[in-house]
């Protein structure tokens, strides 16, 4: 039991720490807006521009309406509970077949 | 890495999934092999950690960011076939959730940040594991893997893909450039985070919970 909650607490201090994954505004190599190509080439590739439009429920992990540290620490949580929620469908169909 | 929905062609998302889907399959088998009530919720804290890990984005000189991953902590561990597996998920959810990375993408980022970040890991691992610091090592040469394929991805779309007028269809700057910047700087940068974290990480659950390393060897 010691063990696993010292895990979660590493867990939980991780997911407070994440606004400071905001401090940066720069993006990822490669992932950059249209107008970053229309600025570097003079045009926007074909494809890029019409890519695929998914409508993800929290883009970029924010949440419009709210400041950018809620919209982080909710997709934080929102993430992890996705995760130990797959995890949990797995342990259950297994304990089923056994 | 995460790469977005339009920068790759259609062929290359089509020979990704082909390659993807019958690995998932085997590494998804071994999941519910291997696995048991006591290391389930070991695996879904560290694939919940390796999610957390990657919203940590860090500015490097050049105007640009990157993160580390947490593949190769889970690769140590659990072995690369579960590791794969367990940062795909984190990737689909990233994808679905959070529009971080395409759908059409998702099993090239799954190929490289997920595959080769967990068996490269993984292999240097077993290679040096006698070394102390195997673990910064395998996550270090990990990452470096994961964001040379990912190079590779879009390194070659603007050879493989141009209209009639010369110009790029997907993404437009071609390998020299991808690999120089994006594997570049996870040489120099991202890889270097995502080590010591897998060193920092390996550390402590050695510490908390020693019983763990008894079946490491697998």
């Amino acid at each position: 039991m010691n063990k696993k909650r010292r895990l979660w607490m590493l867990l939980g201090a991780a997911v407070l720490l994440t606004p400071l994954g905001l401090l940066t505004d720069a993006s990822a190599w490669g992932e950059w807006e249209e107008s970053y190509y229309q600025k570097a080439l003079g045009y926007i590739p074909h494809g890029i521009k019409n890519a695929l439009h998914w409508h993800a429920p929290l883009p970029d992990y924010a949440l419009h309406g709210f400041s950018s540290v809620a919209g982080y620490y909710l997709s934080a949580l929102v993430g992890v509970a996705a995760i130990y929620g797959v995890f949990w469908l797995m342990s259950r169909s297994r304990k089923r077949d056994a | 890495m995460h790469i977005p929905d339009g920068y790759l062609s259609p062929a290359t998302c089509v020979a990704a999934y082909a390659v993807a889907v019958p690995l998932w399959a085997v590494g998804f088998k071994k999941v519910r092999e291997r696995l048991d009530e006591r290391s389930l919720p070991l695996l879904a804290s560290l694939t919940a950690l390796s999610f957390v890990i990657m919203m940590f984005n860090i500015p490097i000189p050049g105007g640009t960011s990157g993160h580390a991953v947490g593949a190769a902590l889970l690769a140590i561990l659990f072995g690369p076939w579960i590791a794969f597996v367990a940062v795909s998920l984190a990737l689909l959810i990233q994808a679905l959730l959070f529009g971080d990375g395409g759908i059409t993408t998702f099993a090239a980022n799954a190929l490289d940040m997920a595959a080769a970040g967990s068996f490269v890991a993984w292999w240097t691992f077993q290679a040096l594991r006698r070394y102390r610091y195997a673990p910064f090592l395998a996550g270090w040469l990990g990452l470096v893997a994961a964001s040379f394929l990912a190079s590779i991805f879009l390194g070659i779309q603007p050879h493989i893909a141009v209209d009639a007028a010369g110009k790029a269809l997907y993404f437009p700057f071609g390998l020299t450039t991808t690999i120089t910047a994006l594997t570049g700087a996870h040489l120099l940068f991202f890889g270097v985070v995502e080590g010591i974290f897998t060193q920092l990480g390996y550390a402590f659950l050695k510490k908390t919970d020693p019983e763990l390393f008894a079946e490491e060897a697998r």
